[in-house]
């Protein structure tokens, strides 16, 4: 298995992903900076280009990704088992805005999960997934509830331009503007089957806390709840609509003839926004681990 | 007859080791299926065991009292480790940390050479924004200047900042079990020498 620092210098520096990404940080106030390059993270970590300490901070980061029992690496493969299952989801659905055009196909159309209740479900793992890698690569810093909100916010501010895309891209577009205030309602409708539909659960169940199917929707819901306070406010400071990521978007991908939902289906088939910030943000806060142990 | 018996013993021999076969196989998937995958080297840094590295939780405590109008947030802990940013309306001063140098002996190197010093322990300046404490020749405090960058005498003043005492002190409660507990002392001296008295004459 290749390092967390390994897994950054393999991101692409253009394509589809990065123009999206980028189309959207112009909504997120700071912008965003593609970072591929892990030499270049470490000195700007470190303040420095030495490039014995680069090395140094380097050897470390690799062996501190390398111990199991560290999570850097399991944080990863969280992103990973989502980005799949956003791929297979969109891919289907896909499949199925074609398939309304061609009758040869249609019965796949009639097939393909496009309800909201599953859209409200792939977004509550998402939302899953952040927190559980969240403690996988920071631990529980501090030393009350009080420390540990603070990590997490400061976490989410530092992934602005990433929680921006995950709230525009799963929740605005394909559920509309009203998206966050009907999630809780929408989550409520989800059953244990629904969950099953879900590529990426197959992947989590073991991960996420709680023994079985109603226990994961339990935690699912309380995760969501937790996250929906903090994204309302996000959303209505910085204006988020699903027509404003159009537009945003439009500026890095050219002009878009179709709706919202398109939009949606068209990204989770073609972008790995989640998985290429997710690498990102890992290797930062390694980094600057990596640096202050040398 | 004769041809008969060999190849009821070659039977045996098969049977034999199709049974050995068996065995080692299920348990070298055992060892990496089950939960015993957690036994096999590289589950944590340097192979050290979790509990010879402090946590990071006791570290939290010794971290400086911000000033007014700073604010300490702690980003990381985990075993061996804790780090915190220091920020000032909204923008990132600096990086502190405390990390557990026994999971990264090379870390240690860099001291010998030090002549400066900081409340008696050896300081080193690692590139222009980064300065580095050890305390107690164990654990490792880290001052990195994040973006307009700190100069070295106020990292060194948020070093010293530092409970360094309550960090020295850590290192005799976490001293390895054997020890006596006759205070922590003389427990040190005494397994100290049982070391020595069990190193080989040759």
């Amino acid at each position: 298995m290749s390092s967390v620092l390994e897994r950054l210098d393999r991101l692409p520096r253009r394509n589809l992903t990065v123009l999206a990404i980028k189309g959207l940080s112009t909504l997120v106030p700071g912008g965003w900076h593609n970072i591929t390059s892990a030499d270049d993270l470490i000195s700007d970590v470190l303040g420095s280009s030495d490039p014995e300490l680069i090395r140094q901070v380097r050897e470390r980061a690799d062996a501190l990704s390398r111990a199991r029992h560290e999570g850097y690496g399991r944080a990863l493969s969280l992103y990973d088992a989502v980005n799949r299952s956003q791929k297979a989801a969109g891919g289907l659905r896909l499949l199925a805005n074609i398939g309304g055009a061609l009758p040869l196909v249609k019965r796949v159309a009639d097939l393909t999960p496009t309800s909201e209740t599953l859209q409200a479900a792939d977004l509550s793992l998402k939302v899953a997934a952040e927190m559980l890698a969240f403690t996988q690569v920071n631990g529980l810093p501090g030393d009350s509830f009080g420390d540990f909100a603070a990590a997490l916010g400061e976490y989410a501010g530092e992934a602005r331009v990433r929680m921006a895309a995950l709230i525009c891209f799963d929740a605005l577009l394909p559920l509309g503007d009203q998206a966050l205030q009907r999630l809780d309602s929408l989550l409520g409708g989800v059953n244990k089957r629904d969950l099953h539909q879900l590529p990426a659960y197959a992947g989590m169940a073991k991960l996420l806390p709680g023994r079985g199917d109603g226990a994961h929707l339990t935690f699912l819901r309380r995760g969501v709840d937790q996250w929906l306070g903090w994204a309302g406010g996000f959303s209505s400071q910085l204006g988020l609509t699903g027509q404003k990521a159009v537009q945003a978007l439009e500026t890095t991908l050219g002009p878009w003839q179709g709706g919202f939902q398109q939009m949606a289906t068209f990204l989770d088939a073609f972008t790995d926004t989640y998985q290429h910030t997710g690498v990102q943000a890992v290797a930062r806060r390694l980094v600057e681990r990596a640096a202050a142990e040398i | 007859m004769s041809s008969n018996t060999t190849s009821e013993s070659m039977a045996r021999t098969l049977r034999w080791g199709v049974g050995l076969l068996l065995v080692v196989s299920l348990s070298i998937g055992a060892f990496l299926l089950l939960p015993f995958r957690s036994w096999l080297p590289g589950g944590t840094v340097g192979d050290v065991p979790l509990n010879q590295v402090v946590n990071g939780t006791a570290f939290n405590r010794l971290f400086p009292e911000p000033d007014d109008g700073d604010q300490l947030v702690f980003t990381q802990e985990k075993r061996g480790f804790s780090e915190a940013r220091l920020k000032h309306g909204g923008q990132v001063k600096a990086l502190l940390a405390i990390s557990d140098v026994s999971t990264a002996p090379e870390a240690r190197r860099k001291f010998e050479t030090s002549q400066s010093r900081l409340q008696g322990w050896p300081l080193v300046e690692q590139g222009p924004q980064a300065t580095a404490l050890l305390v107690a020749d164990r654990f490792q405090i880290k001052v990195i200047g994040q973006g307009d960058g700190l100069e070295a005498e106020q990292r060194q003043i948020l070093i010293g900042r530092f409970n360094l005492r309550g960090l020295a002190a850590l290192k005799s409660a976490s001293a390895p079990r054997a020890s006596l507990p006759s205070g922590p002392d003389s427990a040190g001296r005494q397994s100290l020498e049982r070391r020595a008295a069990m190193e080989p004459a040759s």
